[in-house]
């Protein structure tokens, strides 16, 4: 069953097509979606994050057109994504960008948080317990570093975190753009089994990952999309794309 | 053993250093300008110091354990006063001030500490409260504290309708936008003759409580107490109340989400915080905040006039949150009443006041950016040391 597809998916920069008539599908698994530099690879996650509108086509989740609906409500149906550059609240605490990724989920209004009943005080409290055990679950570390602001926090912890932040409010699909990006090869490996966990775990999610390391795609990847100028001009198992014409003329010109 | 130790070195301290502030506090109303600019620079000192010593978190922690301490000692203070200045009228009208103004620069502390909107327009929000309520008061003849509850809802609405086109912008664009609605407000006033135009409100009646006008002095354990003190427990009791909303908002998902917003749009959108929603929160509470002070002060000192709600006292509710602590509420309590001692100080100067008054906030500023009591990292009180018990294992 398809999780989330994209229908004839496009959006206009001015002139620009970065991403043109996308079809797309997802069901329970991991797609890698590929392609050069400036391809359209994360403007087609910035769509289907609602961080971008699209000019046309559509997105469908959960059998529900999303199409048009902002990004708040995207992610409360259960997208969540990372940023390619490191996006954490440097100012807060570990523990405060965790709790981050569970607002979609709360139940207490901001009256609520003024008069503070006690329903109130038990959803923060059982709010921090699950980000502390989630936190425990990719670094033990963390946990005692939970108060401490990001700012003193190493590189590979913060994209944990970043991880973590997005899978705490257990979302149905996952999208991660170049997760290993700026990480030597111990720190990739790291990383790549932090997020081989995540589909361990009971809860299934499903996944989306941008990436430019082809050990990690053939790794973890069920499927491989490639994107060339905003095209998708492959859609296939690893080995397959690996022997596709198209694909070698895009990555290394013709 | 060695905990119970522990447990009461750490109630000491939250003794002494809450103690330490209310004589500073203390001495800084009391004294002349070069006492309470001493009493300041002495403090300040002894905060940097704490920080560099590393002390600074222990007494943070220390207060953490012993809240209930630390706010007993301070509501001690704040009830015994009137009794400590002896009645003494002048001294009592600043601190009233110094109250007002604090609960304006809470409700500026959302938008600006907060989340990170510099509004120049808190104001008009200040002088909407106060407007409502004496035009009602005045023109309707309606109980005060009826008008006092509308001076607050309509500033909130106000804000609300001030944070529409708010939203479209950010950063310095919002600030402009902000400045020309403040801008409108003043020019809105002046030129209704209704509204009192440039002559102000004159004859706001006072309070009364069963009868009994806020405006008359008491006898009290044998001290005579003006009419001020009256005024001072309300603005207190009504400040304390500030507080707590405040501090409760901060460590809440709605203090987050503005935290949130304020470092980083995209990523809070995309953790499903609404945005327009929010921020539209912000405007409206800090609205709500400054409208009800507005409604106070006109009811305190009887007369309102455009000049109590212009640009440039937009400005020092700004410098209030700035010197005190962005984000901080304790730090921005400190601030505004800090900066209206030092501004009644001022008044022997004359023609120089504005001119002393901007050196020191230059100085205060290059000596410390980040104010007084800058932005702490949550700690959530007694909810963090839920760590890692399984609820069950599943």
């Amino acid at each position: 069953m398809k999780v989330m597809q994209t229908e004839s998916l496009t959006i206009n920069f001015g002139g620009l097509k970065a991403v043109d008539e996308v079809d797309f599908a997802i069901a329970d698994e991991v797609v890698g979606l590929l392609g050069p530099n400036g391809s359209g690879k994360t403007t087609f996650l910035n769509l289907v994050s609602g961080i971008y509108q699209p000019t046309s086509g559509k997105i469908i989740f959960q059998q529900e057109d999303i199409t048009g609906s902002g990004a708040h409500v995207i992610r409360g149906k259960g997208i969540a994504r990372t940023f390619q550059t490191n996006r954490l609240c440097l100012n807060l605490s570990v523990i405060d960008n965790m709790l981050l990724g569970l607002y979609s989920q709360k139940e207490s209004t901001w009256w609520q948080a003024i008069l503070q009943p006690k329903r109130c005080r038990k959803e923060l409290r059982q709010n921090i317990e699950k980000c502390l055990l989630l936190l425990e679950h990719f670094n033990p570390d963390l946990v005692e570093k939970a108060y401490d602001p990001i700012t003193s926090i190493a590189l590979i912890d913060r994209r944990r975190i970043e991880i973590a932040r997005a899978i705490v409010g257990d979302p149905k699909l996952l999208l991660l753009d170049e997760p290993t990006a700026g990480l030597n090869s111990e720190e990739t490996t790291q990383i790549i089994n932090d997020i081989g966990k995540i589909r361990q775990g009971d809860q299934q999610i499903c996944m989306i990952i941008i990436e430019h390391d082809m050990n990690v795609i053939s790794s973890i990847c069920n499927r491989v999309v490639v994107l060339n100028a905003g095209k998708k001009i492959a859609d296939d198992t690893y080995q397959e794309i690996c022997k596709n014409e198209q694909v070698q003329t895009a990555y290394l010109g013709g | 053993m060695q905990r119970a130790a522990f447990a009461s070195k750490n109630s000491l301290v939250t003794l002494l250093v809450s103690v330490l502030a209310c004589v500073f506090l203390y001495f800084a109303l009391v004294g002349s300008l070069f006492v309470a600019l001493a009493v300041i620079g002495i403090g300040l000192a002894l905060i940097v110091l704490g920080e560099y010593r590393g002390k600074a978190e222990a007494i943070h922690t220390a207060f953490g354990e012993h809240r209930s301490l630390g706010i007993t000692v301070l509501i001690i203070f704040v009830l015994t006063l009137p009794f400590l200045l002896k009645g003494n009228n002048y001294l009592l009208h600043i601190v009233v001030m110094g109250g007002i103004y604090s609960v304006v620069a809470l409700g500026l502390n959302f938008q600006m500490g907060s989340t990170g909107m510099v509004n120049f327009a808190t104001a008009a929000f200040f002088g909407t409260g106060a407007y409502t309520s004496a035009l009602l008061v005045t023109k309707f003849n309606i109980s005060p504290w009826l008008g006092t509850v509308s001076g607050l809802v309509l500033a909130a609405v106000l804000g609300l309708l001030f944070g529409i086109p708010a939203l479209k912008t950010r950063g310095y664009y919002l600030s402009l936008v902000t400045m020309a609605l403040q801008v409108i407000f003043t020019l809105m006033i002046i030129n209704t003759s209704w509204l009192g135009g440039p002559n102000g409100v004159p004859g706001i009646p006072a309070y009364s409580l069963a009868g009994f006008s806020l405006k008359t002095s008491v006898v009290l354990f044998g001290i005579k107490l003006p009419y001020q003190a009256n005024y001072y427990y309300l603005v207190f009791g009504i400040l304390g109340l500030a507080v707590l909303v405040a501090a409760r908002l901060y460590n809440s998902h709605v203090g987050l989400a503005w935290n949130a917003i304020e470092q980083d749009e995209i990523v809070a959108v995309t953790q499903g915080i609404n945005q327009t929603k929010i921020k539209l929160l912000a405007f409206a509470l800090g609205a709500a905040f400054a409208g009800l002070a507005g409604a106070l002060y006109g009811h305190y000192t009887s007369f309102i006039g455009v000049e109590n709600f212009d640009f440039s006292i937009s400005l020092i509710f700004i410098c209030m949150v700035l010197l005190g602590g962005m984000d901080n509420v304790l730090g921005v309590v400190l601030g505004a009443m800090l900066l209206t001692i030092v501004d009644e100080k001022l008044r022997d100067f004359a023609d120089y006041r504005m001119l002393m008054y901007s050196l020191i906030l230059i100085i205060i500023l290059l000596a410390r950016s980040q104010g007084l009591l800058p932005k702490r990292i949550r700690k959530y009180g007694k909810l963090r040391d839920s760590k890692i018990e399984p609820i069950s294992n599943g």
